[in-house]
């Protein structure tokens, strides 16, 4: 039955393809272009991915235990999983992040505002606004 | 442990995005009705001369290098008035609507210590600008909501217009919500046990521009609070409100 799920070429493409995804996600987070924290969801659900491919047989089992008929419909309901938990992490960390811009731009303009205090009480008023 | 012997501060907070024109009128008001406040203008990333205009003005000006919306706007000035030690910070729109004759009406609660949080409330007030029917259905809408959820009365959780006493300006600086924040900031301050007043205010229609509200946004306002009233956080950590070391 787990010769039926995929194709020997498919399997082949598809380890191909999964690998090399994993190879491009190394390769940013040694280049420091992807964080070794934001690479571990996407490391981690390609590694199940790849078992998933190498060994089908563990999808006949989840396909049995969701009482899902064909196996290759585990296949996408898993595959949908794995898009969904990666973009819920994205948006996470956009959530964060524009918490954290919000933050930092209320700093610059109390710094700003500071700056500009000290500015007035140093030189004389007439002096202009320094544009 | 009182000191008395200085009267206390209050700071005017203006959140102003493209209201160059605006600006000068309103700030020019504000200044008359109450000489002896300070006024902070936060150009929420602008690109017309709003700065120019309020520093022209005399006032404190947050400039946001990246425009942030009016709840980072307004959050700006209530981390200013923390960091300032201000005892009352008072926030109005920089559109004109918000009458400052009302201000000094709005602080008396706060340095009599009977409210942390003023609300200014169009509907308390008799007469002036009460918006249309359908928005105030909305405001009629929020009023339930806010009760029933967290207990706040009020009857104008939308106004703009609104006074903090020490307690809710550590609040607000502390955190404030973003995208509509008016109904969300008071069941925030309910929620964190802030004692909340109504005064009455006048509003006026604005005189330059246009209002950010059409029929689109205003579904999207209600469904958004609704929302965020129904998952309002109870936020343990906020609540003991710590004292800020000083820097």
């Amino acid at each position: 039955m787990s010769g039926e799920l995929l194709t020997p070429h498919m399997r082949v493409f598809a380890v191909v393809v999964l690998l090399a995804f994993l190879g491009w996600v190394t390769v940013l987070v040694r280049h420091h272009r992807l964080s070794l924290r934001d690479s571990l969801i996407w490391l981690l659900s390609t590694f199940a991915a790849l078992l998933v491919t190498i060994f089908p047989q563990l999808l006949v089992w989840t396909a049995r235990a969701l009482q899902i008929e064909l196996p290759a419909n585990a296949l996408f309901t898993l595959t949908f999983l794995y898009v969904l938990l990666n973009l819920l992490s994205i948006t996470i960390a956009v959530s964060t992040n524009s918490a954290r811009v919000r933050r930092l731009t209320q700093e610059c303009a109390l710094l700003r505002a500071e700056l500009q205090r000290l500015r007035e009480k140093q030189l004389p008023p007439a002096s202009g606004d320094g544009g | 442990m009182q000191l008395v012997a200085a009267p206390p501060r209050a700071l005017i907070i203006v959140p102003a995005f493209n209201e160059g024109r605006n600006l000068p009128a309103v700030l020019a008001a504000v200044r008359a009705a109450c000489p002896a406040y300070d006024i902070c203008v936060v150009d929420d990333g602008s690109t017309d001369d709003t700065a120019a205009v309020a520093a022209r003005a005399g006032a404190t000006v947050l400039r946001h290098p990246v425009n942030l919306g009016i709840g980072g706007a307004v959050q700006a000035g209530y981390l200013w008035a923390r960091e300032q030690g201000y005892d009352a910070a008072i926030q109005i729109d920089g559109d004109g609507q918000h009458d400052p004759a009302y201000i000094a009406g709005a602080v008396r609660p706060i340095f009599e210590g009977r409210a942390d949080v003023v609300i200014g409330s169009r509907f308390l007030a008799e007469g002036g600008f009460r918006s249309t029917l359908v928005r105030r259905a909305g405001i009629r809408y929020l009023t339930w909501f806010l009760r029933l959820r967290c207990g706040a009365r009020t009857t104008d959780p939308t106004s703009g217009f609104r006074a903090a006493g020490r307690k809710a300006i550590e609040l607000f600086a502390t955190w404030y919500p973003s995208d509509y924040p008016e109904p969300e900031a008071i069941a925030f301050a309910t929620r964190n046990h802030l004692r909340l007043l109504e005064v009455p205010v006048r509003m006026r229609e604005r005189e330059h521009g246009q209002s950010t509200i059409n029929i689109g946004r205003s579904l999207y306002y209600l469904v958004k609070v609704s929302i965020a009233l129904l998952l309002l956080p109870t936020r343990p950590d906020l609540l003991s409100l710590p004292e800020e070391p000083s820097r």
